[in-house]
């Protein structure tokens, strides 16, 4: 007969049979575990030190544990409904820990936590209130992956999963229904041995399946590197990228084996979305089966067998991946690791790509024309020459110097900062930051860059840069970091919002209807930056800002990233086309940028979708517009 | 098959050129310089042989101390040593002085192959390679766009004018200047300038080569190409205009 106890029913005694095969089970799911678990951590363990690994400060580390592993936050935020299911089978977790313990401690005769107790009374009740939620959590997560199966988790099913599912599910409900009967009664017995088996079955099929992340993605979110898309510093003369398993540290071997298979980081690239083979979510298992199989000692390529080169370089290095993953893996010096290994060998071959290194080895800017161009350009707009005495160095970048579109960006930037009296200059010899080879992966061009740049800044003393583009923005700031201390950098939208209250207003009031502007977020300064307040705020003075589908910190790219913009014609769907389209389907009349590369993506993309196509324009060229056509300045004065 | 190329080292090709304080040559401390080219071409070109038939190539440089960065780019690009043939004098030897030094050099060698750009990018006499052929005796051609090795020598390519092609064949050792554009260029790669750094670079003098350095040419002075923009209005009605501007597009500036 079925009733409610008001205390978890436990088995009062165990024979010694029951004793004796208790621990041996025991015995055997540890060392089962361990047989699997052992040369893993081994792998791990035997990888190459991480030279940029420093363990302090640890504020950050404890801040990351604690919110991303802890509260889950990651995981719900950015897919709330899984999210929440498996927040519930992970806090349930936790909060079984204990009675975990003091089911294996009853079973040797010690039980610690006693369930007529006032404290094993709240104890097991609050255990009940989370086995209910994790079962409720395990049930809805198995219908997704069984039945409702989205795309990324792949083709195959998972039978682990299934399996694992399965035993949270019986660990669940024999915990449960051990309310429901009596101590004496012996269905108890029954209970408690299911509950036992069930949990000794899936210790050994943690480290054969994804369920790994158990145990290696609390470290692996703890160890992380932690900067966004931080590339580590190649160490000694040998060193030239991941070339081979001698080449994989222990944290991207750490971060390999934590792969939860999820697929967040397929369901957000802009590469798979649109047709090509990569899979950022195959390359993380690539690197896993070559340990596997090869381990860390091997000579054998990673590029080849296990992950496919021309996968490595479809990547705009968009960094939705990294972003997304809920276990630390941070993709973007995985993915610029492996092209490192190929172009600083030179194994990689591509004409595009030879292109622009020659074009950078002999000249001075990515687009590969002439630096007269540029001076021509300076000379007919006037730009002052930056001399120590003015507050910014305009950065002019190659597509403000030298693309038309992007030129015209930097002009009305200028006639913004002219407006409200800034002071500022460009300078002559500016060279291209090196963004588009630092993500290609040629290190030496990089070095060579950013040096003769940061030498030229030095020599200038620049003390503050102002840029139109994210990639100049983050190159400079974070990637030059290397090889020297650079100067204060912001994007002009940082530096438009500080002074939006002195900007002029553009929505007369009670006229035509407000001009609709949908901003697109560029990766490099949304995922790269977490600027995504200040371009809206400057939007905002031109027109009514819109929303796409997709924005904030998951803007869908434009494509042209990660040196993409320079390789040519793509496989499958071009990613600008996609994107141009999902902006243009909001409606807008104009669509905002805050990225010269993004404007020169979408300029194309935007062309070839005919005539009804909104207006293409820079938040520097929406803030141009609105001041006063006679020239005059914030304070009265009119321009020379 | 061991191959000699020579090499140049020549401003870069975005540098603002200014000339110095004597009126008689360039301003030189502020320069980036960089490989001529061609002879980038012809480095590529011999790697390429190299890699098909293996063997050595060795690169050769006339110049100052800067010209080491470009022997060493050479090197990081593949070339097995170098030989640098000191000399801070250049602008004031002739093109023959220039192929004297290189004769020189490159006779102990005894290459099998000897390839040079067909002109630089900075005085484009394009005489060098060839009068070194002279010097050396051996046969050469100018103009090359493709080298194939064959029993007998080689087979190469030509280039002539308005699009024709010729090819010849010749014996080896032989001196070869190349065109630009026959080849991809290959980038450099950080794995090349590490290896670069233990590979050798000889240094040698004109002295040493025993070879004459008297100034025979001495420059008067240079100036920079004046630029003219001008614009001529073509009076008339519409058909008139188009007529005069025809007749001027194919007599004048000839492109139709």
């Amino acid at each position: 007969m079925i009733f409610f106890s008001s205390t978890l029913a436990e088995p009062q005694y165990f024979s010694t049979i029951e004793k004796v095969l208790f621990v041996a089970l025991i015995l055997t799911s540890f060392v089962l575990f361990w047989q699997r678990f052992g040369p893993i951590l081994n792998k791990i363990l035997k990888s190459k030190k991480d030279v940029d690994f420093h363990l302090f400060p640890a504020g950050r580390r404890v801040w990351d544990f604690f919110w991303e592993v802890l509260c889950q936050a990651k995981v719900i935020r950015e897919r709330p409904l899984p999210g929440i299911a498996h927040a519930f089978v992970f806090w349930g977790f936790c909060a079984f820990a204990i009675v975990t313990l003091n089911h294996v401690a009853v079973g040797l005769g010690s039980g610690f936590l006693n369930p007529a107790s006032l404290i094993g009374r709240f104890y097991f009740y609050f255990a009940a209130a989370f086995a209910v939620a994790c079962a409720a959590g395990i049930i809805g997560l198995f219908v997704r992956r069984f039945l409702v199966r989205p795309r990324w988790l792949g083709k195959d099913l998972s039978y682990g999963s299934g399996m694992v599912a399965l035993l949270i599910l019986v660990l669940m409900v024999t915990y449960l229904a051990a309310f429901f009967v009596a101590d004496a009664d012996p269905v108890t017995r029954v209970l408690w041995w299911v509950h036992t088996l069930a949990l000794l079955i899936f210790l050994p099929l943690i480290p054969h399946t994804k369920h790994l992340h158990l145990v290696l993605s609390p470290a692996t979110v703890f160890l992380s590197r932690g900067g966004f898309s931080q590339i580590p510093p190649l160490a000694g003369d040998e060193d030239f990228g991941l070339v081979a398993g001698t080449d994989l540290t222990q944290l991207v071997s750490l971060q390999a084996y934590s792969c939860v298979e999820c697929g967040r980081c397929t369901e957000h690239c802009p590469a798979n979305n649109t047709g090509k083979i990569l899979n950022p979510k195959e390359i993380i298992l690539g690197v896993r089966n070559y340990l596997n199989d090869l381990g860390p000692a091997s000579q054998e390529p990673l590029l080849g067998k296990y992950n496919s080169q021309q996968a490595v370089f479809q990547c705009t290095t968009c960094g939705a991946c990294e972003f997304q993953c809920p276990v630390g893996i941070e993709h973007l010096p995985i993915l610029i690791g492996l092209r490192r290994g190929a172009v600083n060998t030179g194994a990689w071959e591509d004409n595009h790509g030879a292109k622009l290194f020659l074009a950078l080895e002999r000249g001075s800017n990515a687009l590969g024309m002439s630096a007269m161009e540029r001076d021509k350009f300076i000379q007919k707009q006037q730009f002052p020459i930056f001399d120590g005495t003015q507050e910014y160095c305009l950065w002019l970048g190659c597509m403000g110097g030298y693309d038309p579109k992007g030129r015209e960006i930097i002009a009305d930037f200028a006639r913004v900062m002219n407006y409200l009296g800034t002071s500022y200059g460009v300078m002559r010899k500016e060279k291209c930051t090196g963004d588009p080879v630092r993500r290609l992966g040629n290190d030496l061009l990089f070095q060579q860059l950013a040096e003769a740049n940061l030498e030229l800044l030095a020599q200038n003393k620049v003390k503050k840069i102002v840029s139109i583009c994210p990639h100049c923005v983050r190159t400079i700031q974070e990637d030059w970091k290397e090889f020297g201390t650079p100067p204060e950098i912001e994007h002009h939208s940082e530096f438009l919002a500080r002074y939006a209250d002195k900007l002029p207003k553009q929505k007369a009031a009670g006229t035509e209807p407000a001009e609709k502007i949908v901003y697109h977020d560029p990766c490099y300064l949304g995922r790269y930056r977490n600027v995504y307040e200040e371009p809206r705020a400057v939007a905002s003075l031109a027109g009514d800002v819109i929303e796409a589908p997709r924005s904030h910190e998951r803007s869908f790219c434009c494509g042209a990233g990660g040196g993409l913009v320079f390789l040519g014609e793509e496989t499958g769907e071009r990613v600008s086309h996609v994107r141009a389209q999902e902006l243009a389907a909001t409606g807008a009349t104009t669509v905002g940028t805050a990225c010269p590369f993004c404007n020169t993506m979408f300029r194309d993309a935007l062309a070839s979708s005919g005539e009804a196509a909104p207006r293409l324009m820079d938040i520097a060229q929406l803030t141009a517009r609105g001041l006063p056509q006679d020239g005059s300045k914030l304070n009265g004065s009119m321009t020379a | 098959m061991k191959i000699v190329v020579a090499i140049k080292q020549v401003p870069e090709r975005d540098a603002q050129v200014h000339i110095d304080a004597s009126g008689r040559w360039i301003e030189e401390s502020d320069l980036q310089y960089a490989m001529n080219e061609s002879d980038a071409y012809a480095l590529e070109e011999a790697l390429q042989l190299k890699e098909k038939h293996s063997g050595e190539v060795v690169v050769v440089s006339v110049g100052p101390e800067r010209v080491g960065s470009t022997i060493r780019e050479a090197l990081a690009k593949g070339a097995d040593r170098g030989i640098h043939i000191e000399c801070d004098d250049l602008n004031k030897r002739d093109v023959l002085g220039v192929a004297r030094l290189l004769a020189a050099a490159l006779k102990p060698e005894s290459p099998d192959l000897i390839l040079t750009g067909l002109q630089s990018d900075d005085l484009g006499y394009g005489q060098t390679g060839v009068i070194v052929g002279e010097l050396l005796g051996l046969p050469h051609a100018s103009l090359i766009l493709h080298v194939e090795k064959t029993e007998a020598g080689l087979t190469v390519k030509r280039e002539l004018e308005e699009g024709w092609f010729q090819t010849i064949e010749l014996p080896t050792p032989a001196v070869l200047t190349i065109q630009s554009g026959g080849n991809k260029l290959r980038y450099a790669t950080l794995m090349g300038i590490k290896r670069a750094k233990t590979k050798e670079v000889r240094l040698v003098t004109a002295v040493e080569l025993n070879v004459e350095s008297t100034p025979v040419v001495s420059l008067e002075n240079i100036t920079l190409p004046q630029k003219q923009k001008s614009t001529q209005m073509l009076p008339g009605t519409a058909k008139e205009a188009a007529a005069a501007l025809v007749e001027k597009l194919k007599f004048e500036v000839r492109v139709i």
